[in-house]
């Protein structure tokens, strides 16, 4: 095996961690509000949305131009780039996960590109109006686009159903609610692993691996789908907790709405070649939510946390996305990624085990909310 | 501005999110509205309006693979 057949075996598992990553930190999407209200049991949510994940994934098979060519001149993009830039991506979204807060996968990645682009081949390669038009402003119209639908879907559906005797009523919307979760998961996997099949088919046309006009090849096509449908299913509950208890208490009838409201977001963004960040999307809409039923029932606090974090996901990720792209030069060659891959390994265990010592998992993410991701330690039982 | 923002394509989305997002969602409450009326006529409005949803659901999918 030659040091560019390492390359690239580094550069595709990259790939397919950062995949992984872009499932579990999304899980809360789809799912957060139907774990919050009940309507599915914290583990078949996860379950469910997993498999639509999957299926999504093969449901479009052109492929995505990837984000990065859109964002980066496509004679900037090397082996190494593409490394340091899933790099950056990856380690935004865990840190991300770690506090618990939704931020945008896409966002990560593309900022990590653009960092490890702008220190290996200068701002020049970096298509600056492409990022504004591509990237900023959608980030600021998706929230307030699904705030409004969500907002107006769930004032319509408290004032309609108001005479619905209560069984009917929530039984009604349970179902809906689920209906309309798959498919904001259905649509999670058709357009996020699709981001992934790029990269990799990006990676492997840099390589010489394949020719520049062949198709995504099928390996790469199962490989991306059962990576982000693994990384669902394990379900990035801290995520799920924020979304779904932090922002707003969720009712049955508001979590419909809210679901509905991303799905419709999505399809028409997807539809009319606007490009959204389903997070984005996703938590306008939990907002819209609490705000269609009774104003000021948001924790703005925690709303600005998120938005706090949007703002430094560019920035942040780029750092890194810079940082790696620098390490794996100065060592140079496979041993400088492979060297730097060993690195990100080491601190994304670090990152692990200290999630471990405040966990939340499926028994506590619907807890009452108290101020932090992780619950207050309750002692079970009256034993103090 | 509307050379960083596609705007057409904006108010398109918004117009197609509020039909499908808050007006589907309006139709799905107007759905168990007749399923809880009781009476023959409101189980068929109720059927419409799943049927509708079903339609706008379809629909959906179709337009986001169709691309």
């Amino acid at each position: 095996m030659d040091a560019n057949t390492v390359l690239l075996a580094v550069v595709v598992i990259t790939a397919l961690a950062f995949d992984f990553t872009n499932g579990f930190h999304d899980t809360a999407n789809a799912m957060a509000t139907s774990i919050a209200t009940g309507a599915l049991r914290p583990k078949i949510a996860v379950a469910l949305s997993a498999v639509l994940n999957f299926a999504g994934a093969f449901l479009s098979l052109k492929v995505a131009a990837t984000i990065a060519t859109g964002i980066v001149e496509t004679g900037a993009i090397t082996l190494t780039v593409v490394f340091a830039g899933l790099v950056g991506g990856l380690a935004w979204n865990l840190l991300t996960w770690y506090f618990g807060i939704p931020s945008s996968s896409s966002h990560a990645l593309i900022g990590g590109v653009v960092g490890a682009t702008l220190i290996a081949a200068g701002a020049s390669a970096v298509k600056g109006a492409a990022i504004v038009s591509k990237v900023l402003i959608p980030a600021v119209l998706a929230p307030l686009a699904a705030v409004l639908v969500a907002t107006a879907g769930t004032y319509l559906v408290y004032a309609i159903t108001r005479n619905v005797p209560d069984g009917t009523r929530g039984r009604g919307f349970r179902y809906g609610q689920i209906g309309s979760a798959s498919l904001v998961s259905l649509a999670h996997g058709t357009n996020d692993a699709q981001k992934t099949m790029g990269i990799i088919t990006l990676a492997m046309i840099t390589a010489g691996t394949i020719a520049k006009d062949a198709g995504t090849p099928l390996w790469v096509i199962v490989a991306s789908a059962t990576a982000i449908a693994a990384g669902t299913w394990i379900g990035g509950w801290r995520v799920i907790r924020t979304l779904g208890k932090g922002l707003t208490d969720i009712e049955t009838p508001q979590g419909f709405a809210a679901e509905s409201s991303s799905a419709a977001v999505i399809l028409a963004a997807s539809h009319f070649g606007f490009p959204l960040s389903t997070t984005h999307v996703c938590t306008g809409s939990v907002i819209g939510a609490g705000l269609g039923k009774r104003l000021a029932e948001v924790r703005w606090s925690v709303a600005t946390r998120m938005v706090a974090a949007w703002l430094l996901t560019l920035p942040a990720a780029a750092l890194v996305g810079a940082l790696a792209w620098g390490g794996a030069d100065l060592i140079g060659g496979a041993l400088g990624v492979t060297l730097v891959f060993v690195v990100v390994l080491i601190l994304s265990a670090g990152l692990y085990m200290a999630s471990r010592r405040r966990p939340v998992h499926a028994g506590n993410v619907n807890d009452e909310w108290t101020g932090g991701v992780a619950p207050a330690p309750v002692v079970r039982g009256g034993v103090a | 501005m509307s050379e960083y923002v596609d705007l057409d394509a904006l108010w398109k989305v918004l117009v197609a999110a509020l039909l499908g997002g808050a007006g589907l969602v309006a139709v799905y409450s107007l759905a168990l509205v007749g399923l809880s009326n009781g009476r023959a006529a409101g189980r068929v409005v109720a059927g419409l309006c799943f049927l509708l949803v079903a339609v706008g659901i379809v629909l959906g999918l179709y337009v986001m693979l169709a691309k």
